[in-house]
């Protein structure tokens, strides 16, 4: 049982992190960025370039760094070439989508022709393992248990405390009201942008520590993503959050006792029960 | 000239051209390359009818082209179904799967009709990935039988796939623009235009939607069941990411509710990526930023290029279709 929960905690945990950096977005913008996995993956690749003895071999602490300056610049990137010139335009909602579906497109095929496709490993950035009530857990398994509410809480605490914060919640609220009153729309758009490519770099890093680095890696955590949304409701931090470790959860045990062939179908089937009894999700509200 | 008279003189030309083009590209890759374009292009054209006419995000789209395949393959090999009859099992296997797509996802709106056809279409590949004692896994289901009319095998003549092929385009653009221009059409455009008033004239948001999804099944269907007999295989790339990025480019760049396009930048678009197949994936980065192009500076795409300009000299321009989509409810509640 111990070894299931842990491994459901880890998952629930990068899928929080994933699903956190979409949820915002969309919260802010009201667009629904696609190509959130490629990003995940950048992510993992940059740690990588800038730490493995195979490329920079700076080690892991300088990579990490790296990587989250790095997508910082990349979501803004992101932003300006893929979002910004449909923004308040007839249609915006379809267009981005399609933007960055081809944008996650791009950067997938740009790192394949860069890296190739063989699997590249990523150092750990905790390596070992504790002994917790008789369950072996790795270090990094744990780090990222303890990470993502670290991260998200922090999150939620900007988003409550802080003036920045505070500005995104209501440009998500209301843009015009919030023109009004002299909060920048723009300025917090890109901020939003940056924070949402952090939040997937972070779990590009710890998922390469845990698996491996290919460029397709990020489409099955967006994927989880995806679903983490449907239930935990887009754009509600708390209803993601909630979400992420139930659907972590859901996975773990049905590996476990159904088997892993068949955790594809018990998701398909949550989805399709949610979907059948609270359509707009744990903790979103009505369109 | 009146316009029916010239409709029919542009279907003649059409079947002219359909007869003798199978004569003209007879053989090697330039016959294997028109046989897929004009599969895409049914694929490409069916899902405007979503996409662009209805304003449905339907990313399900591709998976119910890889779905006809993959029933096509095990009607055939698993089931030992026969030859022809496999087509229509797997449009009714597609059409009963689209409508049960189409009434879970449509209890939703606008972004999460995205998420949950993609997650469905996701969910596919790892069913198809994990269940390897029906689909064969990763590498596929391989046999599928020849289709033949008599003893007529399409294998030993591969000219017969093209025709039947272009039959399927045919009848598909047909359908598509009836169905376009029919009430049902009307109200399509209308729900998508203007929901709220739509609704409050009588048309029933729903029904409609999914009826639009199971009606662009059909086709799509038959499309992808010749092509598993046409390659032989069904594997899983047919649900596969750069697949529906390609079709999606066809649609876009064609221009979004405009059936020709899609059709057109099917043709042009699989025989351009053909001819860059020595680049790699290079070919994937450089449709990215076609799409990207489109939608920035001609997001009607390129039918609406001589769209304005028929419009302009046949029509005033008055009544010409509308390209704009306006905003569906989800936003306009979203606002205070």
């Amino acid at each position: 049982m111990g070894p299931i929960i842990i491994s459901g905690l880890v998952s629930g945990s990068l899928y929080a992190l994933v699903a956190a950096g979409l949820s915002l977005v969309w919260g802010a913008l009201g667009v629904f960025n696609f190509a959130h996995g490629a990003l995940l993956m950048m992510g993992a690749y940059i740690a990588w370039t800038v730490a493995s003895s195979s490329a920079l071999g700076a080690g892991i602490a300088a990579g990490v760094v790296a990587s989250v300056v790095f997508m910082a610049i990349a979501g803004v990137v992101l932003y300006f070439l893929l979002v910004r010139p449909w923004i308040g335009k007839p249609g915006a909602e379809l267009s981005v989508i399609m933007t960055t579906i081809a944008g996650g497109i791009f950067i997938e095929n740009l790192f394949l022709t860069i890296y190739g496709g063989r699997l590249k490993v990523l150092d750990q950035i905790v390596v070992g393992t504790i002994h917790v009530a008789g369950t072996a857990i790795q270090y990094q398994d744990l780090l990222a248990i303890l990470l993502a509410p670290a991260l998200l809480g922090g999150l939620a605490l900007l988003l409550t405390h802080n003036k920045t914060g505070l500005a995104v919640r209501a440009v998500a609220q209301n843009p015009d009201a919030a023109r009004l009153v002299g909060i920048s729309v723009e300025r917090i758009y890109i901020v939003t942008f940056a924070v949402s490519a952090v939040l997937a770099g972070v779990s590009g890093v710890m998922l390469g520590g845990l698996f491996n680095l290919i460029p397709s890696m990020g489409a099955d955590p967006l994927l989880r993503a995806f679903i983490v949304v449907v239930f935990g409701g887009l754009g509600s931090l708390t209803g993601t959050i909630v979400g992420a470790y139930v659907v972590g959860m859901i996975e773990a045990f049905s590996s476990f006792y159904i088997g892993i062939y068949w955790t594809p179908v018990v998701l398909f089937v949550v989805l399709i029960v949610i979907l059948t009894v609270r359509p707009t999700g744990l903790m979103g509200q009505a369109t | 000239m009146t316009r029916p008279s010239l409709q029919i003189l542009a279907l003649a030309a059409v079947i002219a051209a359909a007869l003798v083009a199978p004569r003209v590209f007879a053989g090697g890759v330039a016959q294997n390359l028109a046989i897929l374009s004009l599969l895409y292009a049914v694929v490409a054209s069916n899902w405007d009818l979503t996409l662009g006419y209805s304003g449905i995000f339907n990313f399900a789209h591709v998976a119910f082209f890889g779905v006809a395949a993959y029933v096509s393959a095990i009607a055939t090999i698993k089931l030992g179904v026969p030859v022809w009859w496999d087509l229509l099992l797997g449009v009714a296997v597609v059409a009963a799967l689209s409508g049960l797509t189409a009434i879970l996802a449509l209890r939703q709106r606008g972004i999460y009709v995205a998420l949950v056809t993609f997650a469905l279409t996701q969910l596919c590949v790892a069913l198809v990935n994990s269940q390897k004692d029906i689909t064969g896994g990763p590498v596929g289901l391989v046999g599928l039988p020849d289709l033949a009319i008599g003893g007529y095998a399409f294998g030993g003549h591969p000219e017969a796939y093209f025709y039947t092929a272009e039959a399927l385009l045919i009848l598909s653009t047909l359908f598509l623009r009836w169905l376009a221009t029919s009430d049902f059409g009307l109200s399509l455009i209308a729900l998508r235009d203007f929901e709220d008033y739509a609704v409050s004239r009588g048309v029933p948001a729903v029904r409609q939607r999914v009826l639009a999804i199971v009606a662009s099944s059909v086709f799509t269907s038959l499309a992808g069941g010749v092509y598993a007999h046409y390659l032989i295989v069904a594997a899983p790339d047919v649900f596969s990411f750069s697949l529906t990025t390609l079709l999606l480019s066809m649609v876009l760049v064609g221009g979004a509710a405009s059936i020709y396009g899609p059709v057109i930048a099917a043709v042009v678009l699989t025989v351009g990526s053909e001819q860059l197949a020595a680049l790699g994936v290079v070919r994937y980065m450089i449709i990215a930023v076609l799409i990207v192009l489109t939608l920035r500076f001609l997001p009607g795409g390129v039918s609406s290029l001589w769209r304005s300009g028929w419009a302009l000299r046949w029509r005033g321009g008055a009544d010409a279709p509308s390209m704009t989509y306006v905003e569906t409810g989800a936003e306009a509640e979203k606002a205070p």
